[in-house]
């Protein structure tokens, strides 16, 4: 009897004792509910009104028959081809729906690999004829690349200091001398395992990211598990949305089409393409 | 005790979870998935075939725009390079007569007390200005400068060196050439000042392929 009283007694004192938290888990459910409903009506909301952007960029009164449109697409697609040509430096043009990549100079295709795989954000999946020509119509121009490996490796290297007369009569008596010229050159046995990403930002507010794989299944697990550069780029973009949640200001939408491509291609592209590069799309 | 504890925690743990899941994944597969977002249709958009272009006259820009920009690649033989990879494609017109490997500049700066020397092969599009059977390689500064030695004055003996860049030259303007050479284990990789080296037997057939004026693309 004197036990069941003790028992009762501690659950009372235990039901007071977590009455704070009880209150604690449930407001801060609440608010993360509250914080997720917001974000998400945020969230899309910016999708809408980039959707909106484009709409009120884009003009004319392009027919809505598939088989024009798709015509016209052509036609879009090697006009910006012939535009690119009259330029001096080289140029990407990329045929999503042939598969294909190929990065061209003078009107000559310099370089054609084939994509492997490929992704494009819903916006570009709800496009009309003439917001897809106003999008893709003319080539478009590279503004800002970031890329996990060096655009432009360039070693410094110091060249040895001039030798006298007196040394080199003393290298040629004696032919197995120390002095060595300048060189960093070495070799290895093994090609380190690179993991060749990279992103430009286009002109007309849109990205695209380039992925250098081995295989297809590379190419879907690597980007998704985040390694390397992907890994930081999506620490980048967690912790700018947080901000924006924080601040419950609406989040930033720039859509995106993700490319893979065989490794030694997406390095080749990135090496060669000039800073401010034309790109041609058709979709 | 705990169990109520516990529960509590769970809850919490939960409620983060999901939120960090919605952020992470739900909200950016929303506002990539198309269901939820509308037709991207501009007001300007009709729906009917009432414009000035048929299929036939595009179909006929599309045919004239085509062939304007096959004309573009050259009928005669040109040579593309790799730098990224140290491969070269001979072509003639469509057609890919050799490809093989080579080797090009090895992106480097050398620093020295007369200056600076920047060691890379230029991308773009070059002309073969002149071809010339057995070389004589005249020495550049440069070649003086990376060994530690003194300058010699222009035309010194010492500058000038038989066989070094092989059997023939094909050169492309501005100090760069297409040549041979005798350092042939590195083929394949970066390792020269600027100009392009091939293998005996892929630059005699380059040689013979390409004429002065002809195409050089390097990207």
């Amino acid at each position: 009897m004197k036990n069941s009283v003790e028992d009762f007694d501690s659950l009372f004192e235990n039901k007071k004792k977590y009455t704070g938290l009880k209150i604690f888990v449930v407001i801060f459910i609440l608010f993360l509910l509250t914080l997720t409903g917001v974000y998400s009506y945020l969230s899309i909301g910016a999708v809408r009104e980039r959707m909106e952007v484009a709409k009120a960029q884009s003009e004319g009164t392009i027919s809505g028959n598939p088989l024009l449109i798709d015509l016209m697409k052509d036609k879009a697609w090697v006009e910006s081809r012939l535009k690119m040509a009259a330029s001096d430096s080289i140029g990407l043009s990329i045929d999503l729906g042939q598969h294909t990549i190929q990065m061209e100079l003078k009107g000559v295709v310099v370089m054609k690999s084939k994509i492997r795989d490929y992704s494009t954000s819903g916006f570009f999946k709800r496009m009309d004829g003439n917001v897809y020509f106003a999008m893709f119509g003319t080539p478009l121009t590279i503004q800002s690349y970031v890329s996990s490996i060096e655009k432009n490796p360039f070693k410094v290297i110091q060249a040895p200091k001039t030798k006298t007369a007196e040394e080199i009569k003393a290298e040629e008596e004696a032919p197995l001398s120390t002095a060595k010229p300048a060189t960093t050159a070495t070799t290895t046995d093994s090609i380190p395992d690179e993991n060749v990403f990279w992103t430009v930002k286009l002109d007309r507010d849109f990205e695209l990211n380039i992925q250098g794989i081995d295989s297809v299944a590379e190419s879907q697990s690597r980007y998704k598990l985040g390694k390397g550069f992907e890994f930081k780029r999506d620490i980048r973009n967690i912790i700018n949305s947080f901000d924006h949640i924080v601040k419950f200001k609406k989040p930033t939408y720039t859509p995106e089409i993700l490319i893979s491509i065989p490794e030694n291609e997406a390095k080749a592209i990135l090496r060669a393409l000039p800073r401010n590069a034309s790109v041609t799309i058709r979709i | 005790m705990i169990r109520t504890f516990l529960i509590y925690v769970t809850i919490l743990i939960v409620g983060i979870l999901f939120f960090g899941s919605m952020i992470l994944f739900a909200i950016p597969a929303f506002q990539e998935s198309t269901f939820i977002l509308p037709k991207l249709t501009s007001s300007q958009s009709n729906s009917g075939d009432n414009n000035d272009v048929s299929k036939e006259s595009l179909e006929k820009e599309i045919g004239k725009l085509q062939a304007k920009l096959d004309k573009l690649t050259p009928t005669d033989a040109y040579i593309i390079i790799n730098t990224s990879d140290n491969h070269f494609y001979l072509y003639k017109g469509k057609e890919l007569l050799r490809e093989g490997l080579c080797s090009t500049g090895k992106n480097e700066r050398l620093v020295s007390e007369k200056g600076e020397n920047t060691f890379y092969t230029p991308i773009g599009v070059r002309r073969v200005l002149r071809k010339q059977p057995n070389p004589v390689w005249a020495k550049p500064d440069w070649a003086f400068i990376e060994e530690g030695l003194p300058i010699p004055p222009p035309g010194h003996s010492s500058r000038f060196e038989s066989g070094t860049l092989g059997a023939y030259k094909l050169e492309l303007g501005n100090g760069y050439m297409i040549h041979g050479t005798i350092y042939k284990r590195f083929m394949g990789l970066s390792v020269t000042h600027g100009c392009v080296r091939l293998g005996d037997e892929d630059l005699e057939v380059v040689y013979k392929a390409l004429q002065v004026g002809s195409k050089v693309y390097i990207y």
